[in-house]
């Protein structure tokens, strides 16, 4: 068994190197990730463990919903149902500038508390917008960076898969308590995404909003968006009110596009095998970073590196505020290339004990790493999100990084807040008497 | 198979077991090994002992079966239901309404008179049996109001474990088994997808279900064993009289474990009624009278009848 | 016919072959889950093995569905870097690049995934008619795939008509949709 020292190296070191000679950024985790599990273990059950592994994180009946919204978006796109809905959100939100980014905040935020997934979310949203910001003449490496920054504003809002994984870890903390909890962050996510692309639009005339549309034009816009409207309140309303999960509505709002589609003959069945194929491919390459990744958790939770982390980082100080600036900045890096269940199954039990005995609340303490987390879901170079919100987009990765720079910069700003600050966390509820 | 370092004397080697588990460090499964593993090293001089990776940070149970059958890890607690994956026979200590209690369970499910020639059966896939635990009593629990008898489970969609025997339970003891994974539960209970599921008051506790369906109704229809499961090169890899100390310690462990679980029991419960959650008793004979014709269709071998036999020769 | 143009084809008829694979499954992974929903809410009796079968299907449909994706150059690199170097040395990156997937799929996928599938190649699946090892295949099968797509990018890497990351500013296919 080779030293955690050793090990990170490794893990950091073949990112950046394979990263810089351009090979594609799953192999760059999943290379060194495999090499380490080689030196831990041996030759045979190395290879037999990482490829368990690889088929254990694809595995998921939750992942589902990626494929399924991809490929709704797709649908949507090309039977002409997102272009009665954009059309009706550009003559309701017109005015603001940069409507259509704007939009695709909103959007995220509502489907991502939904769905509860960032990675479905900007699937879905960014698919369905940005043939639309295309056409309207947007930078697409900037719509695609709003798209992909917005997407995790639902994993804070309820319901929330994340923060139930997190009341697993943290030994039942009230999940109740914790949806609630997630709300106040959540929406501040969400203007924040909304604040940046303001003031970047103040920036780029071209962006600037639409005149009000006459009444009669509302109208039929309105009208014609009734039957896409329709998708909306099939998919959407039927998770709320219980006809089927998320990954289930998905499947349902694929069906329902489809059959629109037919009925505005938009889509011919010739077309389906294109339609697919499309949507498989580009969530099949986010699903192998995915499967990828959890090598590199296994890695790490065999070596034990997060304690050794923590040991190490924590011994010297008894300082409230540097601890907490440690566990998040660890959280930050190690989120990265960590999906974020992992991340919070692998972590909490190190850090909430710690976190508690500096006197803060696991209801606070959760929402403030799923908060993190979502940020790293984000963060370049292994983000799955990112990952997704250039695909649909079809924008260079590194462009639509350069353009969520300053999302992320506000963020991390709201991170802060968010830790300093529990009353954003706990005061809703235990208005509700929930704490 | 595991890290060997040089013990503290410098003499023997010392040697650390990884043991992969799925819930947390807290759960009695857990500290019964948190206790064994300290007098398993008091015991050897501080050569043996075990660490826990807790949480099913090394995978699902399914996985860490595989990496035990490949002998990346050296023990897993596993659920005894997926072992049926591998011999089908191993579904006869899994019947609804098998067990009188859990110290009836353990005590048939730990005598190698009894279960010793069903868990050679998997020595072929890799996987050596050590002990059975007590994994809890399920019950039926629902966001609909309490269950007393067969029929006010009518038409309540209940989550159950994905097999088709569990399915077929639900159905006998008159609800509609409807598998699901268990991250996706507590939404699907929410918002109506699910009226309820069933599980032990530890899992109902700490997964916080009780939030969302408050009523917990003692059908007491399932005691479904938990084993701790070894890589075979491993255990008999062990010094003769280690393993007879270790072996010792795993027999202690499971009257430990037991204790540990009936007070978990107590404190969750207490836990969840503070949470808001109602706990009352079923008619546990007419539920039992419902399942009954399951324990029929599923004793298919001669070795599952005569465990069957013998379960029910031991009852008090 | 040459062996290039042998070539050609055997390429365009695995390309082919396997989009219509991806495509039947994805059809079939729609289909499953809509059978999910409709027989608990239609029928009132939920089906035990749809959602097993769903995402078994969904592991192969990625796993093949990366196989295309490689063969495509279309998994997702950073190359900002590599483009600005000489095309000499593009050529040695891209070579580097393949030569470290191909380890990746060779040691983990086709090496790593044969023996698993053998190690579980007995173990049933409680809800389908096939082992786990049946199911398992598709890591394998995928990394063969891989290999194949792989060896064909490093022998045009070396071809005449090599031209290097080509520095595109946007937009990576020309609007497909
Ligand atoms: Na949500
Ligand atoms: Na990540």
């Amino acid at each position: 068994m080779i030293d955690p020292g050793t090990i990170s190296a490794i893990l950091v070191g073949g990112l950046v190197l394979l990263l810089a000679v351009g090979a594609p950024v799953s192999i760059s985790i999943g290379l060194p990730s495999a090499l380490c599990m080689l030196l831990i273990v041996d030759f045979d059950r190395g290879a037999i463990t990482a490829a368990q592994q690889m088929i254990g994180g694809a595995d998921s009946f939750a992942l589902l919903a990626i494929p399924f919204f991809i490929l709704a978006g797709v649908i949507m796109n090309n039977g002409g149902i997102a272009e009665r809905l954009i059309n009706l959100a550009r003559v309701l939100v017109g005015r603001t500038p940069a409507p259509l980014v704007q939009t695709n905040v909103i959007a995220n935020a509502i489907f991502g508390t939904v769905s509860g997934s960032a990675v479905a979310s900007a699937a879905a949203i960014g698919s369905t917008m940005s043939p639309m910001q295309r056409k309207a003449g947007y930078d697409r490496a900037f719509s695609a960076a709003a798209n992909v920054a917005s997407a995790p504003a639902g994993m804070l809002i309820p319901p929330s898969n994340t923060l139930i994984v997190y009341s697993l870890a943290a030994g039942g903390t009230s999940v109740g308590a914790l949806f609630i909890a997630g709300y106040i962050p959540g929406i501040l996510w969400a203007l924040a995404c909304a604040a940046v692309v303001f003031v970047y639009a103040r920036r780029h005339p071209e962006l600037k909003g639409e005149p009000w549309p006459k009444l009669s034009v509302l109208l039929t816009t309105l009208w014609r968006a009734v039957p896409s409207l329709g998708l909306i309140i099939v998919a959407i309303g039927g998770i709320v009110v219980g006809f089927f999960t998320p990954t289930e509505g998905s499947a349902v709002a694929v069906i329902y596009a489809l059959l629109l589609s037919f009925l505005y003959r938009t889509i011919k069945v010739q077309d389906l095998p294109r339609i697919l194929y499309d949507a498989c491919r580009t969530s099949a390459i986010v699903i192998f970073l995915i499967a990828v990744s959890t090598i590199m958790a296994y890695v790490m939770t065999y070596a034990r590196l997060p304690q050794l982390i923590a040991e190490s980082l924590f011994g010297w100080t008894d300082s409230k505020v540097v601890v907490l600036l440690i566990m998040m900045l660890v959280l930050l890096l190690i989120g990265i290339p960590l999906d974020p269940t992992p991340a919070i199954l692998i972590f909490t039990p190190i850090f909430l004990p710690i976190a508690v005995s500096y006197g803060i609340d696991p209801v606070h303490f959760g929402i403030m790493m799923v908060f993190n987390l979502s940020i790293a879901v984000i963060s370049p170079p292994s983000a799955p999100v990112l990952f997704v919100g250039a695909q649909v987009a079809k924008v260079r990765l590194e462009a639509v990084i350069a353009k969520l720079v300053p999302f992320l910069i506000v963020l991390i700003v709201l991170l802060f807040i968010v830790v300093f600050v529990p009353q954003l966390s706990l005061w809703l509820p235990g208005l509700m008497g929930l704490l | 198979s595991c890290s060997a370092a040089t013990g503290g004397d410098g003499e023997q080697p010392s040697t650390t077991f990884r043991v992969a588990f799925n819930q947390d460090i807290d759960h009695p499964q857990a500290q019964a090994l948190v206790q064994l593993s300290d007098e398993l090293e008091a015991r050897t001089d501080g050569r043996l002992a075990l660490e826990l990776y807790t949480d099913e940070t090394l995978g699902d149970q399914a996985a860490t079966i595989e990496q035990v059958q490949s002998g990346t890890i050296d023990f897993a607690i596993v659920a005894g239901s997926l072992l049926e994956n591998f011999e089908t026979d191993f579904s006869v200590v899994n019947l609804p309404y098998l067990y009188e209690s859990p110290e009836h369970q353990m005590s048939v499910l730990n005598d190698r008179e009894i279960v010793g020639e069903l868990y050679d059966t998997v020595l072929d896939d890799n996987i050596q049996m050590l002990t059975a635990y007590h994994g809890g009593v399920r019950n039926v629990y629902s966001s609909v109001g309490p269950v007393e008898t067969p029929a006010d489970l009518a038409g309540q969609k209940i989550r159950v474990i994905g097999s088709d025997t569990n399915v077929r339970m639900m159905e006998l003891m008159g609800g509609v088994g409807t598998p699901m994974a268990q991250g996706e539960v507590y939404t699907a209970i929410q918002s109506g997808v699910l009226d309820g599921a069933e599980n032990n008051e530890l899992i109902y506790s700490t997964l916080s279900h009780d939030e969302i369906a408050p009523f917990y109704s003692r059908t007491e229809h399932l005691m479904m064993p938990d084993y701790l499961i070894a890589s075979p090169a491993v255990w008999d890899g062990l010094a003769e009289e280690d393993r007879a100390v270790f072996e010792e310690l795993l027999t202690a462990s499971v009257d430990t474990e037991l204790e540990l679980f009936s007070t978990a029991v107590d404190e969750q419960t207490a836990a969840a009624e503070e949470a808001g959650a109602e706990f009352n008793d079923a008619d546990v004979d007419a539920f039992r009278e419902a399942v009954l014709p399951l324990h029929e269709e599923r004793l298919t071998s001669e070795l599952t009848q005569s465990i069957y036999d013998a379960i029910e020769a031991a009852r008090g | 016919m040459t062996r290039g143009k042998l070539m050609t084809t055997a390429r365009a008829w695995l390309d082919g072959t396997l989009r219509a694979i991806c495509v039947a499954l994805f059809a079939l992974l729609v289909g499953l889950v809509a059978w999910q929903v409709f027989t608990r809410l239609v029928l009132d009796q939920p089906s035990a093995w749809s959602e097993e079968a769903a995402r078994h299907t969904f592991v192969w449909v990625s796993l093949i569905g990366i196989a295309i994706a490689v063969g495509e150059k279309a998994d997702v690199i950073m190359d900002f870097l590599v483009e600005r170097l000489p095309l000499g040395l593009q050529r040695i990156a891209d070579v580097i690049a393949h030569l470290a997937t191909l380890a990746f799929v060779l040691y983990v996928m086709v090496f790593g995934g044969v023996q698993q599938s053998m190690l579980a190649w007995g173990q049933q699946n409680p809800l389908l008619p096939l082992t786990q090892g049946q199911l398992y295949l598709a890591l394998p099968i995928s990394g063969v795939l891989l290999t194949i797509y792989l060896l064909i990018h490093i022998v045009s890497t070396f071809s005449s008509r090599y031209r290097g990351h080509v520095g595109v500013a946007e937009d990576l296919e020309a609007a497909s949709l």
